[in-house]
């Protein structure tokens, strides 16, 4: 009885394995069907709660419907495995003709070359301008649309009514304010604000704001870095932030401030529904700017395999999506925003105020497009957050070590 | 295999080979299965090892050669020798604390009493359980606001005493060997029970007749006797432990900042954070290494009683 080969390693492998079996049955399952002329298209997400399925199956079902020879075969997948999925597929040969990915995978799939290039698609299509800035750069990558935005979030402060109104101070608008506000609100076991500084992207996605509203960005961490860094530093020093927040997911931030162990905290609007269902009264402002204006984009990108054979099928797929009647009602029912402009008076977010916050901020939200190697310079700023505000590192000193891992990271292609 | 006789060789050679033949045949599905799920994927990460693949050469199916770089590249980053360390240190302080309890409880139960049977099994849970609840249970249970430890290191000391297990570099590491040795205690505690059960009560008896007292009988009695099995089961615990991914990836993902960044969890995310998986083969053949060695001794070690007896 040994063991000479690691569980994982024999795992990977075997998958790879079983990919590879399960090749030739996948070949057959996507293709057309010649004598009726349908095309079968398979669509992969990361939707997979059961509030969202009222929203695809209404979709799916008018796609099918409206767009002629079509017919979809939707298959999700958990949020962390649909990157994985993808490269696993992309060695086996088994990967959907469309999908709906986190625009921060574009940085890891754009360069892989799986992904088919839509930009004449989407020139002769005319809609570009229709778009925010923010969204639309983000699914294009050295100047060719390899996605178009299927929806957009970003991050905005949330802030409880009833404790600043009994603090007797105003939502803050800059980093000063942020500052005295927070530790004005901080008492007992209640802090003054929350944030999620965990070790995965959801941290990063927290903290680039700072970075960019400090007047910087990746590659110039060393300097603006180590301002934003030393600002948070301070929060947790007067104790208006916990240190605990290195271990918090944006989930775990909004269940503290649903249950009022914290004043004000740094969340999505996808938050909004669980915050409806407790009785807590709210606000929603910008984020507090320092240098800049500025807040992180999320959301997702529709996007085309070029391994597909139905290239043109999806593509008319996808603008059917974008059409205002089809568009509307579905971001509506998943609680996203739209990328569009011109839908800004149109859906739930036209009269919801904090909804309309949030969508008034996309024209400030950045996407994390820094190509290939932004998984490791991720992977070194969430670090870098962590060492200062757990007390192990300097901000000066780390900003200029994690600059370098940046660059690093960066320059390879 | 050994003691092969030849006293009558034409009739006994064409019956032991043709039994050789059979066996041969027999144990066919079972190298196939080996073959194709063990020796077949190892291969293949042998092969990644050498080449450079990212996921650009992943799809586009050439790779460039490139010998021992990936190696060399592994070798020569800091955080993977980070990891090593964090590696020794876990296995090290999973496996004394694991090998201690376990063996004190399987003192206690190797002698009969109420219920003892069914504490035994309940023990065994620990065991049973898939890492990934028994990693979700800990993180709960060391959480600083809600958590059970600190409500009851709260209560029985100063308030200082709770603290937030998890989420300090300082304290992360010893937290997950907390959760391991609470995993491992079981499968120590029975394999020593096994081994405590063969010591002839007899000799226990004339040392008792002889006025040794209970410590003497154990340290000169027992310690000894069970020297065989002990170092089987350290070593099967080293194979066990260094290679351990989900409790510490459910628990702390590898944080805060890199305390936890076991080798198994570095490797993971070169391939599935970073998809570096040239870089990743080659970090998890030497990831291979440890419990390789502990296999080969083990197996050794196998051969040796076998011969033995």
């Amino acid at each position: 009885m040994s063991y000479p080969v690691d569980r994982r390693g024999f795992l990977r492998a075997a998958g790879v394995g079983a990919a590879g079996l399960g090749l030739g049955s996948a070949l057959t399952a996507c293709g057309s069907d010649k004598k009726s002329g349908t095309v079968t298209l398979t669509w992969w997400d990361y939707f997979t709660l059961d509030n969202f399925q009222p929203a695809f199956t209404r979709l799916i079902k008018d796609i099918e419907a409206q767009v002629p020879g079509v017919r979809i075969e939707r298959r999700t997948f958990p949020f962390a495995d649909l990157e994985r999925q993808i490269t696993l597929g992309a060695v086996s040969g088994d990967l959907p003709d469309i999908a709906i990915v986190d625009n921060v995978a574009m940085n890891s799939l754009a360069g892989s070359g799986l992904l088919a290039d839509l930009t004449e698609r989407v020139e002769e299509w005319g809609e570009a301008d229709q778009y925010y800035k923010g969204p639309w750069d983000g699914c294009r990558v050295d100047g060719k649309n390899l996605g178009i935005p299927n929806n957009s979030n970003c991050l905005a402060l949330y802030y409880n009514t009833g404790m600043l109104a009994a603090a007797g101070v105003e939502p803050p608008t800059t980093w000063d304010q942020l500052t005295v506000t927070a530790q004005r609100l901080t008492s007992g076991d209640r802090f003054g604000l929350a944030m999620s500084a965990i070790r995965t992207e959801e941290g990063v996605f927290q903290f680039l704001p700072f970075l960019w509203q400090a007047g910087g960005d990746l590659d110039t961490f060393a300097t603006y870095g180590a301002t934003a860094l030393a600002y948070l530093d301070d929060l947790v020093a007067k104790g208006s932030l916990s240190e605990q927040c290195v271990g918090w997911t944006q989930q775990d931030v909004n269940t503290r401030f649903v249950n009022g162990r914290a004043a004000m905290q740094i969340n999505g609007p996808w938050q909004l529904p669980t915050i409806k269902q407790k009785d807590v009264e709210y606000g929603v402002v910008a984020l507090p700017r320092d240098q800049e204006s500025a807040t992180c984009l999320g959301g997702e990108n529709w996007v085309v395999m070029a391994s597909s054979d139905h290239q043109d099928k999806a593509w008319e797929v996808l603008e059917y999506t974008q059409r205002p009647s089809v568009l509307v009602p579905y971001l509506v029912a998943v609680g996203n925003l739209p990328a569009r402009k011109d839908l800004a008076d149109a859906g739930t977010w036209a009269s919801d105020p904090a909804l309309r916050l949030f969508l008034s901020q996309l024209p400030v939200a950045r996407p994390r497009q820094y190509g290939p190697g932004y998984a490791d310079a991720a992977q070194a700023v969430a670090e870098a957050e962590q060492s200062v505000l757990t007390g192990t590192a300097a901000p000066s000193a780390v900003a200029k070590s994690t600059a370098t891992k940046i660059d690093k990271a960066l320059e390879q292609r | 295999m050994r003691g092969r006789r030849h006293a009558n060789p034409r009739s006994t050679v064409s019956l032991s080979t043709r039994r050789r033949r059979a066996g041969y045949v027999f144990s066919l599905p079972g190298l196939v299965f080996l073959g194709l799920f063990l020796a077949y994927p190892l291969l293949y990460n042998v092969w990644t090892s050498l080449h450079a693949v990212r996921l650009q050469e992943l799809l586009g199916g050439s790779s460039e050669f490139v010998g021992l770089d990936n190696y060399r590249t592994t070798v020569a980053e800091p955080d993977f020798w980070h990891a090593v360390r964090l590696s020794l240190v876990f296995t090290a302080g999973s496996l004394l604390f694991q090998f201690t309890i376990g063996f004190a409880l399987a003192l206690l139960f190797a002698r009969p009493f109420p219920l003892g049977g069914l504490f035994r099994s309940l023990l065994l849970i620990a065991w049973l359980l898939p890492p990934v609840v028994s990693g979700t249970l800990f993180r709960w249970m060391l959480e600083p606001d809600s958590g059970a430890y600190n409500a009851l290191l709260r209560a029985i000391g100063p308030d200082a005493l709770g603290h937030d297990w998890l989420t300090d570099p300082g304290t992360a590491l010893a937290g997950v060997i907390f959760a391991n040795v609470w995993v491992g205690v079981p499968f120590n505690m029975l394999l020593l029970l096994v081994g405590l059960h063969t010591i002839d009560p007899e000799l226990h008896e004339a040392a008792a007749l002889d006025g040794a007292n209970a410590w003497q009988r154990f340290r000169w009695i027992t310690v000894p006797l069970m020297r065989p099995v002990s170092v089987t089961v350290l070593l099967l615990g080293l194979v066990y432990t260094f290679k351990v991914f989900d409790l510490v990836f459910v628990m702390t993902g590898g944080g805060p900042v890199d305390a936890t960044s076991v080798l198994s969890v570095y490797v993971y995310e070169i391939f599935f954070k970073f998809f570096r998986f040239g870089e990743g083969a080659a970090a998890g053949l030497l990831l291979l290494l440890v419990p390789l060695l502990a296999g080969a001794l083990y197996v050794r070690r196998l051969r040796g009683e076998g011969e033995a007896a």
